[in-house]
């Protein structure tokens, strides 16, 4: 036998056996990142985690890796298949011939030439196993089929972690929106303004800070539609406020252009934003509800039947003068509403309710704590001032569904018209 | 086997094959004992010297005078005994006296052979146990002022008995550790004891013939010590060693460096003796038994558990074995 064929036979016992330690480390390491996976799976069954089919396949590609890692730095030396086909009787003639393959002497020499023949004579004697243990490879397979099953399995705890990661994705939208915002108002030139003009626009980043904490810490769909409506009162808000500023530099005429420009480029943004908070609440709240109040003494008796489909506003009905009104406006949209909120405030009973797509739970009650009672006489703006602040407030304060506060804030703009 | 060849003693195979016939002719006179004649042979052909434990009667001397038949060597019986002198052992000066004269001559004592039978040598003093342990160590004998140089080859075999220790003095660790082997003689099986009864107390006598003399047996000493080791059973053999070291609760001291060059030495010649001119992990394994037994000295624990120093090897083995995944 030549060397060259010598040391051809190494290489190849070589090569069998870095495949076979490869599927052997893979068949540990999956099985090990299985059961990395089985624990993330069983978590999520139990309790919302949105990213468990995400950590179950981090976790087998992660132990994957690192058996490519692993055979990468520590691999198959020509010594280690020296030693492996010696351990099939070859009594160690394999190696030693090997490791003196570049050696001069008697001995040597005989011994490589004795390594070679029995090489030779007894090449059949080397079956390295190529597939891992049927013992292991089964468990894994197992953990595998298992691990599927888990995942596939519904709960209410995934459930949940569906709807409590949407709510992250969308307060994350807002708070990213909030941030662009505060920066565009830091970015605005301040030096011309006045001194409340500055406040004013202080104000507004402190009230977006307020809005940023927030959508921070926001974990239910009440919390976030509560901390969404404020922000679309506050984006209107301040959308008039910069309005407000610009008239007042116009007339002042001391910002340069691009200033203005940004400015009001601001201010559109912002209504553009409310408008936009507004359509999207439109359109995914449905529900029916009735507001009504007796005016007794009023000048202007209200009576309205409005619909809303769509993020479209509900137009406001009959407009009569009369000493009686009552108000009625339905809004609906394919999109369902789980809740109303009542405007104690105003009509002051928890019996107020309303339930999703449930036209028929309405109910139309006599209001105990009408601002304008019988009895008392209260001047009409006294009495839309009222409402219209309780309104405004009750909007800050995300007590309204969010389609509603559009409708609320056209109801009493048309009073001030 | 045919006439010794002294042409080809640098052949390795065909010294190989001349020890393997020693081996075999060896074994016509001693019946069974066969481990304790090849590790006998291992010591010969690695230079060590060997001490023998077992009951009297167990073929010692047989076996020792059949070696010096079979290499041609010269033999001597030294009995052990409480009032041996030193010089007993290696010779003395006596004064000469004739016409010219008076002078010292040196007569040589027993230890001047090649094969030397110490029998019972830890009843001897240890003041004489030391004019042997130097011959083993130096090959020299110090008489007076001038050292004389024992003859190659030169081989030790002492004797010891197991049971009698009263009025013995036991060789202390650093004595016992020239010792290359250590062998523990067993009782012959009653297969092998009809065939020494046969053997001894028949008529004829088995006829025991020179395959080897002491140039031949130096020859294959060189040889053997130029067998190559491959890096992995070198790491091996040395782990087995540093592995003595290795706080154990049934070991108090481990073995020393000698004992690594020991079992290098011990390994190469069981190759060789098989005909084989490298060293295997078996190799290793069963030299490790007679090179390191009295190499290791047990601690408490192992005395009182009834732990000897075989069931230690053995279990340093098996981790190594376990370890090495052979």
């Amino acid at each position: 036998m030549e060397q060259r064929e010598f040391l051809k036979i190494i290489r190849a016992c070589r090569r069998r056996m870095h495949i076979a330690d490869f599927l052997k480390k893979s068949v540990s390491a999956l099985s090990i990142g299985a059961g990395a996976a089985i624990l993330f799976q069983a978590a999520a069954f139990f309790m919302p985690f949105y990213y468990a089919d995400l950590y179950m396949m981090m976790a087998l590609l992660l132990a994957e890796l690192s058996v490519f890692v692993v055979m990468f730095i520590k691999q198959t030396t020509m010594e280690q298949a020296a030693l492996m086909i010696d351990s099939f009787g070859f009594e160690e003639r394999v190696v030693t011939a090997y490791e003196h393959l570049g050696k001069e002497g008697t001995l040597i020499g005989i011994q490589r030439k004795d390594a070679m023949e029995q090489l030779r004579e007894h090449k059949d004697r080397i079956r390295i196993p190529l597939l891992p243990s049927f013992k292991r490879t089964a468990l894994l397979f197992l953990m595998l089929v298992f691990l599927a099953g888990l995942s596939l399995l519904p709960s209410a705890a995934k459930d949940r972690a569906g709807e409590l990661h949407s709510l992250k994705e969308e307060a994350r939208e807002k708070e990213d929106e909030i941030e662009e915002i505060m920066e565009a108002l830091e970015k605005l030139e301040k030096e011309k303004l006045t001194k409340e003009q500055q406040e004013e626009l202080h104000e507004m980043r402190e009230s977006l800070e307020a809005s940023l904490s927030e959508y921070q810490q926001a974990f239910s769909e009440e919390a976030l539609a509560a901390a969404s409506q404020k922000l679309d009162y506050k984006y209107e808000n301040m959308s008039s406020q910069l309005s407000e500023i610009i008239q007042d530099l116009q007339n002042g005429a001391g910002v340069s252009v691009a200033a203005m420009d940004s400015l009001e480029e601001m201010a559109d943004k912002l209504k553009e934003m409310s408008d936009t908070e507004l359509a999207k609440g439109d359109g995914s709240d449905s529900g029916q509800g009735e507001s009504g109040g007796d005016s007794q003494q009023g000048q202007r008796g209200g009576a309205g039947d409005g619909n809303g489909q769509n993020g479209q506003r509900g137009q406001a009905g009959n407009d009569q003068n009369g000493q009686d009104g009552n108000g009625r406006g339905t809004g609906s949209s394919s999109t369902p509403h789980d809740y109303v909120s009542v405007p104690n405030a105003i009509a002051d009973s928890g019996n107020l309710t309303g339930n999703v797509e449930n036209h028929d739970t309405s109910q139309y009650f006599r209001a105990q704590t009408g601002l304008n009672w019988e009895g008392t006489h209260t001047s009409y703006e006294a009495v839309i001032g009222s409402y219209e602040q309780n309104a405004y407030e009750g909007i800050a304060a995300g007590r309204y569904p969010s389609g509603m506060e559009e409708v609320i804030k056209e109801y009493f703009a048309s009073f001030n018209d | 086997m045919d006439e010794l060849d002294r042409s080809r003693f640098q052949d390795p195979v065909y010294m190989a094959q001349r020890m393997a016939a020693c081996e075999r002719e060896i074994q016509k006179g001693i019946i069974g004992q066969g481990e304790i004649i090849r590790q006998v042979m291992l010591a010969m052909l690695t230079g060590g010297n060997v001490l023998l434990e077992g009951m009297p009667g167990l073929g010692k001397t047989r076996l020792v005078s059949t070696i010096g038949k079979v290499f041609d060597l010269s033999f001597k019986r030294i009995q052990f005994t409480p009032d041996l002198m030193p010089s007993d052992v290696t010779g003395t000066n006596i004064i000469i006296k004739n016409e010219q004269g008076s002078y010292f001559s040196f007569e040589r004592g027993p230890v001047f052979a090649n094969l030397i039978l110490a029998d019972e040598i830890n009843r001897a003093t240890p003041k004489t146990q030391s004019a042997l342990l130097e011959a083993m160590q130096e090959h020299t004998v110090t008489v007076g002022n001038v050292s004389h140089v024992l003859e190659a080859p030169f081989f030790v075999l002492a004797t010891q008995n197991p049971i009698e220790n009263e009025g013995t003095y036991p060789l202390p660790e650093a004595q016992l550790d020239r010792f290359m082997f250590k062998l523990l003689v067993p009782f012959p099986t009653r297969e092998e004891l009809k065939g020494i009864v046969a053997l001894t107390e028949g008529s004829k006598e088995p006829v025991i013939e020179k395959q080897m003399d002491g140039e031949g047996l130096l020859a294959a000493r060189t040889l053997v010590n130029q067998i190559p080791i491959a890096d992995a059973v070198m790491d091996y053999l040395l782990e087995i060693v540093m592995e003595t070291h290795v706080p154990n609760p049934y070991i108090r001291e481990g073995a020393s460096p000698r004992a690594a060059q020991a079992l290098i030495r011990a390994a190469r010649a069981k190759a060789f003796l098989e005909g084989r001119f490298n060293v295997s992990f078996q190799d290793v394994k069963e030299a490790a038994y007679p090179v390191l037994r009295h190499r290791i000295i047990p601690a408490f624990d192992a005395i009182s558990e009834g732990i000897t120093e075989d069931d230690i090897i053995k279990k340093i083995l098996d981790a190594k074995t376990a370890l090495a995944g052979r």
